[in-house]
């Protein structure tokens, strides 16, 4: 397994070529090429009700026209998925497996333009989203060498006079409901995971990004998966995505986003219905409230910069994000005064600059959810930073709030916005403490050069994915399996070894192959 | 007449082999402050290349001891970083890495540690400030070194820090032009030589002096780092002091080359004397950044300086491009980065009448190198010059300087914390299996081996 490697922008050819495919993109985007269509049977359907996909950082700029399924549309998808469900489960895994290193072919040679698409769309600044497009191939390309490892059945034990088999077959029907964060890494993962383990699989994208979905979605039937192995339905979740969470038909569910809705579909998966065959499966990523410790000793060049890109980065909408800081003793200040100084000089702009540090949030809802809590917040909390933004687009201002009390909901409630809270402790033992004061236990940070205090990091700062002296955002597959527990999800890690397997139903069987006297070993 | 070129390598070679034994002989049984046993650092430096081990945890302990304040972190840090350590060296326990991080032996402990390397620091770091480097900088002069003067600092995270550090830059300009010159000692140490038309001279690191600058904010990087080179420039010719641009790696250095081009090709910097640019022979493209700098000196039509080194971005620089799965921009073998920096002499001695040459190196057969293709090619020691990193390698330097030519030294000035990641890089460099100075002060390596020609490999 190697990991796709990111675009170098230090090289100006690649900045050039990229900055042409934005250009080529917009063009396209202007003459109406992108649109999202339900997808069910490979065909395209045209449905009554549409949206308009648009830009976060100009909302006058429209991406392309969504066509929202409904819930007839659900059942269509449903049957047609029923149909197809057994050919699909019984085509070879390595049949499979190479579908998926095809739809990461057809990814590599769209690369730029996804890229684009996601800048426009989603409104991820350049580097941001070369990162998305490589993590979704990343995905195909490790389920597939994944899937080549867990097909084959293997004897439990050697036992004279039988034979024991284990191995998996896949659950059914998989529902994948995406979120815009990622809009094709997360999507992306989730659907291959499902389609590589054999599962028909609808996928639900999130509402903002569903031009981004749609072209995946045409890459994925292009590279060989069956019409009716896989159906797309864009449309809205509160109807559609909860029908389709309670359809008896779905085996199994996986969700990547709020904690809200999650725990929600989880409830309501457990629901079992007359006429299912399945309990099912939930598998759900759901948020974070993640906290980054400063040692007294830290390196604060170090620090600062790690803790801006993890609080600031694509606007700090990534559920891996920094959104507490929790600095120990002397190092409390001049972290706190460097920070808010660094704040106060990154960019601040659209996503198709290159520049840009900080994007807009995805939508007006997000912007203005944000922007009352900040103002709520401030009126409780000692507001050290708070940046400015252009009058265009979903843009809130990166903030930083000092002296946070860790019991408020400042300190424990995500925001999922550039919005950092920061407290002083005195000892690296009471950081830890402070840290894990949280429902969430998703990604933390450490910055020290005690060996001792990151060796009592590595036991006690329980949390899913753990980064000592870096930035805690921007997990690789495989290299970095990626997932936590507590309020965080359920499931483990996307881009690990166990992944794969909640998609998969273990079996057993044993053989008596002693008959009339004789037995195959003794011959 | 056409020479036969073999014959005319091989009478080189000798010339440089021969040279380079001068060199060894003058040397003698001196040995670099870093190295002698005596001294704490010498005997760090002993321990760190027998124990790899207490290599790394040592630098790390000096990485972190500046920003250290109580004596009970001190304590603690010495005992977590260096008590395993002790058990298999001899001399590390009577400093107290295993005293509990409150008692008194540790709070004693960190006294001393922390006195040591502030003064293992000091060896290499001539001073805080300007001012209270003018002490050190003038024993140089007194021993007929040049030096060039670098601020070390923190990383550039905000405006604010970039304007602090433009600041001290314009500081150093101005006392060191108004101290500098009125010394006896100011006197051109080789009288017509182009690096002698003042003793003044900084080093400047231009992406300190930005704190966006990147590749994807090229455009406004160069235009900011432009305007910033221009202050510096001013203030420099105010003072009347020689410049040099640092070259850094490899996402920045486009930009700084390009700043360069753009500020001193400018009118009102055409008069600026030698404007100097760093090129890193470490680096696959050198060659053709150099021939791309000698255009532009032909246009500009007044020389600029260029310091070729082998280059200091080489452990980060192939992390980086060994995370992200990219072709490294470097050789990744030293010998090809040292055969690739002969390569460049020769271009540059070429290249006289356009560049004022300056090798940067403590490495004896590359400057034997260009000294003899030097002469062979007619120059005289007016024409180039030496440079060296301050506290390094002050035999070699010396030595240099008694034959005749122009050795400018590299000094750094800045505070503890910031310091320490330089200390650190110049510890490494010591005591690394590839270092020549080890290979000569410490590994006793036989003379024909270190003059011995490098081949371009990888």
């Amino acid at each position: 397994m190697k990991n796709e490697s990111p675009l170098d922008f230090t090289i100006a050819h690649n900045r050039d070529e990229f900055q042409k495919t934005i250009e080529e993109t917009n063009v396209r985007i202007s003459q109406g090429h992108y649109k999202a269509t339900p997808l069910i049977g490979g065909k395209a359907i045209t449905t009554p009700h549409s949206e308009i996909s648009i830009d976060p950082s100009d909302p006058d700029q429209q991406i392309g026209e969504v066509w929202y399924a409904n819930k007839e549309h659900c059942d269509q998808a449903l049957k047609s998925l029923r149909e197809g469900a057994e050919s699909w489960s019984e085509t070879p895994a390595a049949e499979r497996a190479d579908i998926l290193r095809k739809i990461a072919q057809g990814m590599r040679e769209r690369r730029n333009e996804l890229s684009a698409l996601i800048i426009r769309e989603a409104g991820k600044p350049w580097k941001e989203a070369d990162g998305d497009v490589i993590e979704a191939i990343d995905f195909c390309d490790y389920y597939a060498h994944e899937m080549d490892r867990l097909a084959p059945k293997h004897q439990t034990m050697d036992v004279m006079g039988e034979g024991n088999y284990y191995f998996y077959e896949p659950r059914g029907l998989g529902l994948i409901i995406a979120p815009w964060n990622f809009p094709l890494a997360i999507p992306c993962g989730m659907t291959v995971a499902s389609l590589v383990t054999g599962n028909a699989t609808i996928l639900k994208p999130a509402e903002q990004t569903s031009i981004i979905a749609a072209v995946f979605a045409q890459i994925v039937l292009e590279a060989g998966v069956p019409a009716n192995a896989f159906a797309f339905l864009p449309g809205d979740g509160e109807d559609i995505g909860a029908y389709l969470v309670d359809h008896i038909d779905i085996d199994v569910i996986c969700f990547t986003g709020s904690k809200g809705v999650g725990l929600d579909i989880i409830r309501k998966a457990s629901e079992v219905k007359p006429g299912q065959r399945n309990v099912k499966k939930v598998i759900a990523e759901m948020g974070g409230k993640n906290a980054v410790i400063v040692d007294e000793d830290a390196d604060l060049d170090e620090a600062v910069k790690g803790v801006l890109y993890s609080a600031f980065g694509h606007a700090g909408q990534k559920c891996s994000a920094c959104s507490r800081v929790i600095i120990v003793g002397d190092a409390y200040e001049p972290f706190v005064s460097r920070i808010c100084d660094a704040a106060k000089d990154i960019a601040v702009g659209p996503s198709q600059n290159p520049e840009t540090f900080v994007n807009p949030l995805i939508d007006f809802e997000s912007q203005q959810r944000v922007l009352n809590l900040v103002d709520e917040y401030k009126n409780e909390h000692n507001l050290a930073f708070r940046g400015t933004t252009p009058h265009k687009g979903y843009f809130v201002p990166p903030c930083i709030f000092t002296d946070v009390d860790t019991t408020s909901a400042l300190w424990n409630e995500e925001i999922f916005a550039p919005v950092l809270a920061c407290c002083k402790v005195s000892t690296f033992e009471e950081a830890i403490h402070v840290a894990l004061k949280s429902q969430y236990a998703l990604t933390g940070g450490v910055f020290s050069r005690s060996p001792k205090n990151i060796e009592l990091a590595w036991k006690k700062f329980r949390v899913g994915n753990l980064y000592i002296n870096r930035s805690i955002t921007g997990a690789i597959v495989c290299r970095q399996p990626f997932g936590g527990s507590r309020m965080s999800g359920v499931g483990s890690k996307a881009g690990g070894p166990d992944y794969l397997i909640q998609f998969l139903e273990p079996r057993t069987v044993t053989e008596n192959t002693m008959r009339r006297g004789f037995t195959p070993e003794l011959i | 007449m056409t020479s036969n070129p073999t014959a005319h390598s091989t009478k080189l070679h000798s010339e440089i082999v021969s040279f380079g034994r001068e060199i060894f002989r003058d040397i003698g049984e001196e040995q670099p402050s870093a190295f002698n046993k005596n001294y704490w650092t010498g005997r760090i430096m002993e321990w760190s290349m027998t124990q790899p081990d207490f290599k790394t945890n040592m630098f790390r302990l000096v990485d972190v001891l500046p920003s250290l304040q109580s004596s009970r972190a001190i304590a603690a840090h010495v005992h977590e970083y260096l008590s395993e350590s002790a058990k298999h060296i001899h001399g590390l326990v009577e400093w107290g890495v295993s005293a509990k991080p409150n008692s008194l032996r540790g709070k004693l402990t960190s006294a001393v540690v922390k006195q040591s390397v502030r003064q293992m620091a000091q060896q290499f770091i001539a001073g805080e400030t300007p001012s209270s480097a003018l002490k050190q900088l003038r024993r140089l002069r007194k021993l007929q070194l040049s030096f060039t003067v670098d601020l070390l600092g923190e990383y550039c995270l905000s405006e604010k820090e970039a304007e602090v550090y433009m600041n001290r830059y314009l500081e150093a300009l101005e006392v060191f032009g108004k101290e500098v010159p009125a010394w006896k000692e100011s006197q051109p140490i080789i009288e017509g030589h182009p690096g002698e038309i003042s003793p003044v001279c900084v080093s400047v690191k231009l992406s300190a002096l930005y704190s966006q600058c990147g590749p994807l904010n090229y455009t406004k990087s160069v235009q900011v780092l432009s305007d910033r080179l221009r202050s510096i420039a001013r203030m420099a010719k105010e003072n009347n002091a020689l410049v040099y641009i640092d070259a850094e790696d490899t996402a920045h250095n486009p930009i700084i080359y390009e700043v360069f081009r753009t500020v001193f090709g400018e009118k009102e910097f055409l008069d600026f004397p030698y404007p100097g640019i760093v090129l890193q022979a470490y680096a696959r493209e050198s060659e053709e950044i150099l021939y791309s700098l000698l255009s532009f000196a032909k246009e500009r039509g007044k020389p600029i300086a260029v310091r070729l080194v082998k280059g200091a971005y080489w452990d980060a620089e192939t992390v980086t491009s060994n995370q992200n799965d990219w072709p490294s921009p470097l050789y990744s073998i030293k010998e090809s980065s040292d055969a690739n920096y002969e390569k460049l002499s020769r271009v540059l001695i070429d290249n006289h009448e356009y560049v004022l040459p300056a090798f940067g190196s403590h490495n004896i057969r590359s400057l034997a190198f260009a000294c003899c293709y030097a002469k062979e090619k007619g120059l005289t020691e007016k024409d180039f010059e030496l440079q060296m990193l301050y506290g390094m390698a002050e035999p070699i330097a010396r030595a240099f300087s008694k034959r005749g030519y122009l050795v400018r030294l590299y000094v750094p000035l800045g505070e503890m914390i910031p310091g320490m990641g330089y200390l650190v890089r110049r510890l490494l460099e010591n005591t690394s299996n590839e270092s020549f100075l080890r290979h000569t002060f410490f590994d006793d390596a036989e003379v024909e081996e270190l003059l011995k020609e490098p081949h371009l490999q990888d």
